[in-house]
């Protein structure tokens, strides 16, 4: 599993058609609103992703971040608005959408390797998935440690380990939900850089986090949200509407 | 063929196949609701007895009936999941006891409870072998996706996985081993069988596949060996098959 491909790995190539690909590949949502328990979570979100842009989003804990990416994947059921894929309804096409859980939803103990888990990824698909299995984990450079146990990986590496599993899919939309969260600095330099490798390869990224901090820096686009999208722009941009909500502002710790 | 023969062979399927099943209930976080299906055996039993009706199918049928009992009645938000379902188990359990007058049985309680390993018959042993069968047809059909469901539940959402479906499989098969483990160790002591031969090695193996194979031998060993000193020291096997168990936890709690 160690020895190097001389190729670059298919599943990494972008397609030929570009143009065509990438519209097939917009996610778009439209006035999604999601009530839970009586209460409104989300509020009139719209939003359209573009292939080849990392774009972070932003807010405090509760602000309905987890909500909206499994609205965008399906997962959840809008109460009002839609969700789509280029020109297809989300629940037609939800394994083109790749969403990577919050670390905490995944149970690490269980007894399962490396490899076995980003072999999951096309859990549907028959088997001869082989090289592209060590091609993912190649990818995000894991390709060493394949036969080790989850709960063996130190929590980037599990990081990375899910990253892999979701390339796995037939998604060119991924949606991480806080993979930065609770894993050591340069770790999630790691992840990061990883993370804008993949959207200059075509990928179009949502990443969850509540640090907007000096970190933004590195996305292309933020989105600051809190029930409903209060601000959406350049980190640049976005900056000066993080500090004029003084309340949002308070959390920001780099 | 010694009049031993056969409650050791029973001691032994069982022993085999309880850690297995336990292994995937374990690593499904099913236990309490597995824990719910045996209890809830009860009723199902008495009415099929009352009816002249194999127990064993009425007692599957409570089972997974107590199983989707409580989980619909978890849906009601803000519940606690561990409230529910242990009412739902005094429930059924009490039902089952309470319908043994009622319809007035003749049924050695104690010997559901508890087992009877030196009454077994050949009923028995073809019920843990129709048990066995369901069990391997689950795992053989389903193995990656039990694998995604017990690893990361909301991903196997996710990608469409049956997750329901799959969940009510595994209810309807640890129905079917409980009814099958109830003649050896009785419906209060299948779970120690379904749980601590799990646990020793499962933090060191690295498949599900290894987890279960695992299971099966240690409980298989210890079920044995239950069945022997029973036999030697003149008590219930059963009973001492569940000090076992606990006896298997013992040595690996100082080391980690």
């Amino acid at each position: 599993m160690g020895e190097t491909t001389p190729k670059r790995p298919a599943l990494m190539q972008l397609p030929a058609a570009r143009s065509v690909a990438l519209e097939a590949d917009h996610l778009r949502a439209q006035d999604l609103c999601f009530a839970y328990e009586g209460k409104q979570a989300l509020d009139h979100v719209s939003l359209t992703l573009v292939p080849g842009s990392l774009t972070a989003l932003v807010g405090a804990n509760g602000a309905g971040k987890s909500t909206l990416l499994h609205l965008l994947q399906g997962q959840l059921m809008p109460t009002a608005g839609s969700v789509w894929l280029g020109e297809q309804p989300i629940l037609r096409c939800r394994p083109r959408v790749a969403l990577m859980p919050q670390r905490g939803r995944i149970d690490w103990g269980f007894p399962i390797t490396v490899w076995e888990m980003v072999a999951l990824g096309q859990v549907q698909a028959p088997r001869s998935i082989c090289c592209d299995v060590d091609a993912a984990l190649q990818r995000v450079g894991l390709e060493a440690l394949a036969g080790r146990r989850l709960d063996a990986l130190s929590g980037g590496q599990q990081q990375r380990t899910l990253l892999a599993r979701a390339l796995m899919q037939p998604a060119r939309v991924l949606l991480l939900d806080e993979p930065c969260a609770a894993i050591d600095p340069p770790a999630r330099q790691q992840l990061l850089r990883l993370m804008r490798q993949l959207a200059d390869a075509g990928y179009s990224l949502l990443v969850s986090s509540h640090d907007w901090g000096e970190a933004l820096d590195v996305y292309d686009r933020v989105l600051v949200l809190d029930r409903r999208l209060l601000a959406d722009g350049t980190p640049a941009q976005v900056r000066g509407a993080l500090t004029a909500l003084t309340d949002m502002g308070n959390h920001a710790c780099g | 063929m010694p009049w031993w023969f056969l409650p050791l062979l029973m001691a032994l399927m069982v022993g085999l196949l309880c850690p297995a099943t336990g292994t995937l209930l374990v690593t499904q976080r099913r236990l309490l609701q597995s824990n719910l299906i045996s209890h809830a055996v009860l009723p199902g039993l008495a009415v099929a007895l009352a009816l002249g009706l194999d127990p064993a199918l009425g007692g599957v049928l409570s089972g997974v009936l107590g199983a989707l009992v409580a989980e619909r009645l978890q849906r009601r938000d803000g519940r606690s999941h561990e409230a529910v379902i242990n009412t739902v188990l005094a429930g059924f359990l009490g039902l089952g006891v309470l319908l043994i007058p009622l319809l007035n049985l003749r049924l050695d309680l104690e010997a559901v409870l508890f087992g009877d390993l030196l009454a077994v018959g050949s009923s028995d042993l073809l019920r843990t072998l129709i048990a066995a069968a369901s069990l391997l047809l689950l795992v053989v059909c389903s193995y990656r996706s039990l694998v995604y469901l017990g690893v990361d539940p909301d991903g196997a959402a996710a990608v469409g996985l049956p997750v329901r479906g799959l969940r009510l499989a595994l209810a309807f098969v640890t129905a079917l081993v409980v009814v099958s483990a109830m003649a050896a160790v009785g419906v209060v002591l299948v779970i120690a069988l379904l749980c601590a031969p799990v646990l020793p090695g499962l933090h060191r193996v690295t498949s599900l596949r290894a987890a279960m194979l695992r299971s099966s031998l240690v409980g298989m060993a210890l079920s044995g060996a239950g069945f022997a000193l029973a036999l030697l020291l003149n008590l219930p096997p059963g009973p001492l098959i569940g000090v076992a168990c606990l006896g298997l936890l013992l040595p690996g709690s100082r080391i980690r």
